[in-house]
């Protein structure tokens, strides 16, 4: 998401990480109690995970997270009049760049004076799939985080 | 301020289906094409924000959300 993000900006492509809750609560990242400890957290994805993208952050109770569908990492793009035109219930860097490429085309289409009408589409993508990579996550936030994931989903 | 009942059942704090289903609701979040809602977000150094002001920026943006965990 973060090569992604810097190969469009020149293109006028804004991109944010917004943070929200522990998903995975463990030994080294417990759930969340402050905005102080939140902060904390979002440095050291910043800094140890190398997100470089600008990271904000949401209100302790979520309030942003929830209204828009509290999935754990889930991806929306916004127009500049605040009208979502993408949404995802994952992220995935593939998936998001084929909608950036698809909505540049439709404002180069509006600039060429092209009459558009919007319509919904839904669409179901696939991403990788690397529990090898999704295990090693776990493990920073903890041994516990590790057992939850593994109970919850045997 | 807040809600504390809230507070703990958002950030809960062990990852087990009673918890954190509650908070799978992608089929109730907002329609493409419709007016999104917006919120207050803190920059890292403290400092507040709006969506708003952020997806007004650009000619489109991308919101990523998620957590070290």
């Amino acid at each position: 998401m973060n090569a992604m993000a810097e190969k469009y900006e020149d293109r006028n492509i804004g991109s944010i990480f917004l943070y929200t809750h522990e998903a995975h609560p463990g030994e080294n990242y417990p759930h969340l109690t402050s905005m102080a400890q939140k902060t904390r957290h979002a440095y050291d994805l910043q800094n140890l995970l190398g997100v470089s993208r600008p990271i904000l952050l949401d209100a302790l109770d979520g309030a942003c997270h929830r209204a828009y569908g509290s999935m754990p990492n889930m991806t929306w793009i916004f127009n500049r009049a605040g009208i979502p035109v993408y949404k995802s219930d994952w992220s995935d860097a593939n998936s998001v760049e084929n909608a950036l490429s698809y909505f540049l085309d439709v404002s180069e289409r509006r600039k060429a004076k092209e009459r558009l009408a919007p319509f919904r589409v839904e669409r179901l993508d696939y991403r990788n799939q690397d529990k090898e990579a999704f295990y090693i996550g776990l493990m920073r936030s903890g041994q516990k985080a590790v057992d939850e994931f593994s109970k919850a989903f045997s | 301020m807040h809600d504390e009942k809230l507070l703990t059942q958002y950030n809960y704090d062990e990852f087990v289906p009673e918890k954190f289903m509650r908070w799978m609701r992608f089929a109730e979040s907002p329609q493409l094409g419709e007016r999104a809602p917006d919120f207050p977000l803190w920059y890292l150094d403290g400092s507040e924000t709006l969506l708003s002001e952020i997806w007004s920026a650009s000619l489109y943006t991308v919101v990523e959300f998620g957590s070290f965990t």
